[in-house]
């Protein structure tokens, strides 16, 4: 397994991989979510566990389970996180508690990880190892009755993963950051031929005889696409060029719909718009398009971490992205890509990159090695097996290996 | 017999103190009693970014990016860490610096939200790069290709094991090969003015002129 990212990934990655692999091999590591499919964290999942397996650790991967109440409670805790208020009894509470606690999920490992909200309660039946709560949500504005209540659980861990420091929340107990990364090699990043893309265009029917502009994000509202059409307009007048509008229908969302609609009928009447609904899973479709775009956006106005920067800067596209949530941490501005901060100033840097191939392809290749060097999954992996290492050996700030 | 060069490398595992500041009064209240591991990692551990941008440190970047004061950023760009022993003696110039800032200047609008100085901390795991250079030929071929994070470990990180006063490359030049002229040409590369990448052309530049000066007065070459 590890031999398919000899040549792409950091060499230093991989090299601490392999020790790190020296230490734990034949110790037992567990993952704990709530779902197997769909989802960021399960696709991360699916990717690094075999990584890790390769490096001779036991890996475990186990689901808790729930009924519909359970998980509307949990959906209303993710969103009250989040800073959308929800409203909450102790009722709601004792069920999330009881349904963890009567779950029958076999948690003997030398290494736990518990994701996101859910199954936090879990670590109140923690017998050994290394416990670590991974949050992969945004906690640092949370309805503060919420906070109070999940965090009882979350301070009984040894430790605790945030995707950025922004997202994070002090507790008192060690807080690592680790970002979240693509896979270079699934089916969403690896090279394809160009028979491949173009074959993928034809079926999505999206001409390939002029520049494309590119943003590929669910239809909400916080990612911007009446923003981007904005900008694609005011670039028209200068530059022809088309714009692509990708997305997969958001069903955990009543508003994807409504914002479709929108998005729709304010692009209607323009040929050289394309808004294409996808079906879950289209990774393939979504690696050509983002090959085949000239200029990819991710104009958020809110993000999580917004990984669709590193996907397509993976792919030496320039990006231009919003400067919000974890985009500035893929975007340095004006090295691998454009912050901008209105429809305007997206125009403007796509305009400049339609007229300056030669600063797209730097930005471009510039972009691809900032990936390469902190957004690719190894990174992830190396940086989940560091922060065991650290939590066994407490207290130091310098760990030799 | 001379020692060989051994190269490590390093990474570092990013930690937050769950501290942040959104104004100057509160960056200025923190670094006072910031864990001296976060001081570290917001001003030494600047250069692993990789990129040259017109900071130095965080701190400088925040002020020149977060709360716009320019003044302050160029200011606080043009500390240089190695010139303190320890860090309580960093941490006091960079109060220095924000106090006379603020003594002068109107106080700066505040940082946005999600836009504060969030503090960190970090942990550095070290570990052998499996690559070994016993004489100034294979040092050259080793440089070229090594990991820049083993150019930050042994050109940036020493400085501070060594006391500010060597880089593990200008030690091992001097001390096992007793090339004591091309421990100094390394020593005064400017770790400020370049990248991780482009410290290692310099390097590799002048190693490679030492080579070829080598073989010359080796009669190895015309």
């Amino acid at each position: 397994m590890m031999d398919e990212y000899k040549g792409i990934a950091p060499k230093g990655d991989l090299l601490l991989l392999r020790k790190l692999g020296g230490v734990f091999a034949g110790k037992s590591f567990l993952h704990v979510n709530s779902t197997r499919e769909g989802g960021g964290v399960a696709e991360i999942l699916h990717r690094a566990i075999p990584i890790m397996e390769s490096l001779g650790i036991k890996v475990r991967w186990e689901v808790l389970t729930g009924d519909a109440k359970f998980f509307d409670i949990t959906k209303k805790i993710h969103n009250a996180l989040q800073g959308h208020p929800e409203a909450f009894t102790p009722d709601m509470w004792a069920y999330h508690e009881e349904i963890n606690r009567k779950s029958t999920l076999d948690l003997g490992a030398d290494c736990v990880y518990i994701h996101d909200p859910q199954p936090a309660p879990l670590v109140q039946r923690r017998e050994g190892g290394t416990w670590v709560w991974r949050c992969h949500i945004d906690v640092s504005a949370p309805q503060k009755d919420v906070w109070q209540s999940l965090k009882l659980f979350c301070e009984r861990y040894d430790g605790a993963v945030f995707s950025i420091a922004k997202f994070a929340r002090s507790m008192p107990l060690p807080e690592f950051i680790i970002p979240p990364s693509i896979d270079p090699v699934s089916d969403k990043n690896r090279e394809l031929s160009g028979r491949e893309i173009r074959d993928s265009m034809d079926k999505l029917q999206v001409p390939l005889d002029r520049p494309m502009l590119l943003q590929v994000s669910r239809f909400d509202r916080f990612k911007d696409p009446i923003g981007v059409i904005n900008a694609y307009r005011l670039v028209k007048k200068y530059n022809d060029c088309i714009l692509v509008l990708a997305g997969s229908p958001a069903t955990d969302d009543p508003e994807g719909a409504a914002v479709l609609n929108e998005v729709k009928e304010y692009a209607s009447g323009d040929p050289d718009i394309t808004i294409l609904l996808l079906p879950p899973f289209s990774d393939r479709e979504i690696n050509a398009l983002q090959r085949a775009a000239t200029v990819v956006l991710q104009k958020s106005l809110k993000e999580g971490f917004g990984l669709t920067v590193s996907e397509a800067m993976w792919k030496e596209k320039p990006v231009l992205g919003g400067a919000v949530g974890g985009i500035p941490l893929q975007i340095v501005h004006g090295l691998t890509g454009f912050l901008v901060h209105s429809s305007e100033g997206a125009a403007f840097r796509i305009r400049q990159l339609l007229n300056n191939p030669a600063m797209a392809k730097r930005l471009g290749e510039r972009g691809k090695e900032h990936v390469r060097a902190n957004f690719l999954i190894t990174r992830e992996v190396r940086d989940y097996l560091s922060t065991w290492y650290s939590l066994v050996n407490p207290n130091k700030n310098i760990l030799e290996l | 017999m001379t020692a060989p060069f051994e190269f490590k490398q390093s990474v570092i595992l990013l930690k937050s103190t769950g501290k942040k500041a959104r104004t100057l009064a509160e960056l200025r209240d923190l670094i006072a009693t910031i864990s001296e591991g976060s001081i570290f990692h917001h001003t030494y551990q600047y250069f692993l970014k990789g990129h040259i941008l017109e900071y130095t440190n965080d701190f400088s970047h925040w002020a020149g990016e977060s709360i716009e004061e320019s003044v302050l950023a160029e200011r606080l760009s043009n500390l240089d860490p190695y010139d303190y022993a320890d860090i309580a003696q960093l941490r006091k110039e960079l109060l220095r610096i924000i106090d006379a800032f603020r003594a002068t200047f109107p106080e700066p609008r505040e940082a946005l939200p999600r836009d504060e100085f969030f503090f960190n901390e970090a942990v550095t795991l070290v570990f052998p790069a499996g690559i070994r250079a016993r004489n100034l030929a294979e040092f050259l071929m080793a440089v070229k290709h090594v990991d820049a994070s083993s150019l930050y470990y042994h050109f940036y990180d020493s400085r501070i094991r060594q006391g500010g006063e060597k880089n593990d490359f200008s030690q091992w030049f001097e001390q096992e090969l007793g090339k004591i002229g091309l421990a100094g040409k390394i020593h005064s590369v400017d770790p400020f003015m370049h990248s991780l990448e482009g410290i290692r052309d310099r390097i590799a530049q002048a190693v490679e002129e030492e080579v070829t000066q080598d073989m010359e007065s080796a009669g190895i070459m015309p």
